[in-house]
């Protein structure tokens, strides 16, 4: 895999100046060159989904629901949330209007644009009006934040909107889940804005079983009595979400005219799709096992890069893959 | 690969992306609340912690130099603790007292003894043995004693033990980001956390050395003040 990467990259940066020259994104050297090496398929491999070199990246939906769904839904201690009702219904009502575009956005503000947490957080509030029609709240409360730029905007969203609902509200940043579930669960921190998969398979706690999926309806039906058993209680969860995607640049999908990933392999039958990603990923069941088996999608190579991360990104940007994977509430998803 | 990828991914970010310097004045002066808070709070952990300590380890100090055989394991639990690892021992103290400053607080006391009860033994074992026979025999009782022979005389050693665990104190703070009460150091992870923040990383790595700098000033002032006698020798 190492040797192969090493001839394939000056390749592929080859057909990425190509492109850039104004040919179409034919990267026909690179799919070759590649085809022959992964054995022998050349002669199948066409050329029609060759990566595109291009600035924007777009997520093509997971149209049959590949992807755990971690939907932002609000945690909140259990005898909180009994002594004052309004407590819930006021995170319930962010989650209402929280989309992922509101989350790219925030975190593009914040990572890309340098913005300060909480004027992000305040403009969004203010935006979307979510500071008027709540009231009812009294007493402090603390929301807790795990310390990455979307859970610290998120807390910060729910703070303010509590402080407009009449709580007390502060943000208090605690590193990992092992740490702030707990104290979430003593009491000591009353609210968290989770992830629903990830938080339901972390009360269930066993690695062998899988209680969450990619129906967001189902994994809430799961999570219920587990965060009941577990002192906790869950709100709504909102339509935005945080998990693994697969994006490809806006040239690509213009030229192959795909939004979904059902289509992507309707149009990429002839085997010459490039995917990125970490190590794991051809061996990780929702990631290359996954797209050939529930999509039945094809792939000439798979290139190995970070999970998300600068490289993938630039991977995808640069044309070096067709399609790479990400996080759908990446701030370098931002439209530029 | 790696350098040509991240060099090149640089560039792709610039188009978009606003300018992130090591030093920006504006990251300063936007977010000055937010720093001072945490500035606050570093200060307080940092006194608290040493204040706990001197108090702690004053009888331990004590209590090793009345017999002899007590200062071995007086002195060698406290360097033992010294050697827990500071990420290892929020993550002990943490399911006890939770993510509160407590657990910091706890912590750092613990790591301000080895300093302190060092010093303050040493201070005290420096007192000549005949100034001490002379105070007895002038009729001096043990606290009598102790607050106007021995304390002055070993206020050196004390105050060098103090300024030492102090300055070690403020750089100790920032490992409490892991349980969110991590002054200054709440600053520097965020930066880390927020796709590598250098202003945030810098204000707070700079603030930290700043305080500790400041600090050491402040005790450095104060012993001058409290022992008049050893100016004259010291010029």
């Amino acid at each position: 895999m190492r040797a192969r990467t090493r001839y394939f990259v000056p390749l592929a940066m080859a057909a990425a100046l190509t492109a850039a020259c104004g040919e179409s994104g034919s990267s026909g050297t690179g799919g070759a060159a590649d085809g022959s090496a992964a054995g022998g398929d050349a002669q199948a491999s066409g050329e029609a989904c060759a990566p595109v070199a291009g600035d924007q990246l777009v997520v093509l939906e997971d149209d049959q629901q590949l992807q755990n769904a971690d939907n932002i839904i609000p945690a909140v201690n259990a005898a909180a949330a009994e002594a004052n009702p309004a407590l819930l219904e006021t995170l319930n009502s962010i989650s209402a209007v929280l989309t992922t575009d509101d989350l790219i956005e925030m975190n593009a503000a914040v990572d890309v644009q340098r913005q300060a947490v909480d004027e992000v957080a305040a403009a969004y509030v203010t935006e979307q009006g979510l500071d008027s029609g709540v009231s009812g709240g009294s007493g402090s409360i603390v929301v807790g934040a795990a310390d990455f730029t979307e859970s610290q905007v998120l807390a910060t969203v729910y703070a303010d909107v509590l402080t407009a609902a009449g709580f007390d509200a502060s943000v208090q940043t605690v590193g990992n889940r092992e740490l702030y579930l707990p104290a979430l669960q003593r009491g000591e921190i009353q609210a968290f804005p989770e992830y629903l998969a990830t938080v339901t398979e972390f009360i269930e706690g066993d690695d062998a079983t899988e209680v969450a999926s990619g129906d967001v309806e189902a994994t809430v039906e799961a999570l219920t009595p587990l965060a009941e058993g577990y002192g906790l209680v869950f709100g709504e969860p909102a339509e935005a979400a945080d998990q693994n995607a697969f994006a490809v640049t806006q040239e690509f999908a213009d030229q192959v005219g795909v939004t979904t990933l059902s289509e992507l392999a309707d149009a990429c039958g002839d085997g010459s799709l490039v995917l990125g990603g970490p190590g794991e990923c051809p061996t990780r069941p929702a990631c290359q096992p996954g797209l050939e088996e529930t999509y039945g999608l094809d792939f000439a190579s798979f290139e190995e890069y970070d999970a998300g991360g600068p490289l993938t990104k630039a991977a995808i940007q640069q044309g070096e893959v067709s399609i790479g994977l990400v996080f759908s509430s990446d701030g370098a998803l931002a439209q530029q | 690969m790696r350098t040509v990828l991240s060099a090149a991914s640089a560039e792709v970010l610039a188009v978009d992306a606003a300018p992130n310097p090591w030093f920006d004045p504006s990251y300063v002066t936007s977010n000055w609340d937010t720093i001072v808070g945490y500035l606050g709070e570093h200060v307080r952990l940092t006194v608290a912690a040493v204040v706990l300590g001197a108090l702690i380890a004053l009888p331990l100090a004590l209590l090793a130099r009345r017999s002899g055989w007590l200062a071995g394991p007086v002195l060698g639990l406290s360097t033992l603790i010294y050697t827990i690892p500071s990420l290892a021992m929020f993550a002990f103290v943490a399911p006890i007292t939770g993510i509160t400053a407590t657990t910091v607080l706890i912590g750092l006391v613990l790591y301000s003894l080895v300093i302190l009860v060092r010093n303050f033994l040493a201070g005290l074992q420096a007192v000549p043995a005949d100034v001490r026979e002379a105070a007895r025999g002038m009729g001096y009782g043990p606290v009598r004693l102790f607050w106007q022979v021995e304390l002055p005389l070993a206020l050196p050693a004390f105050m060098a033990g103090i300024r030492v665990a102090t300055v070690s104190t403020v750089a100790l703070v920032t490992v409490g980001v892991i349980v969110g009460h991590g002054g200054l150091g709440q600053l520097i992870t965020g930066g880390f956390a927020a796709n590598f923040y250098r202003a945030q990383i810098v204000t707070g790595a700079v603030g930290c050395v700043l305080l500790a700098l400041l600090a050491d000033l402040l005790l450095a002032g104060a012993e001058r003040l409290l022992t008049p006698w050893a100016r004259g020798t010291r010029a």
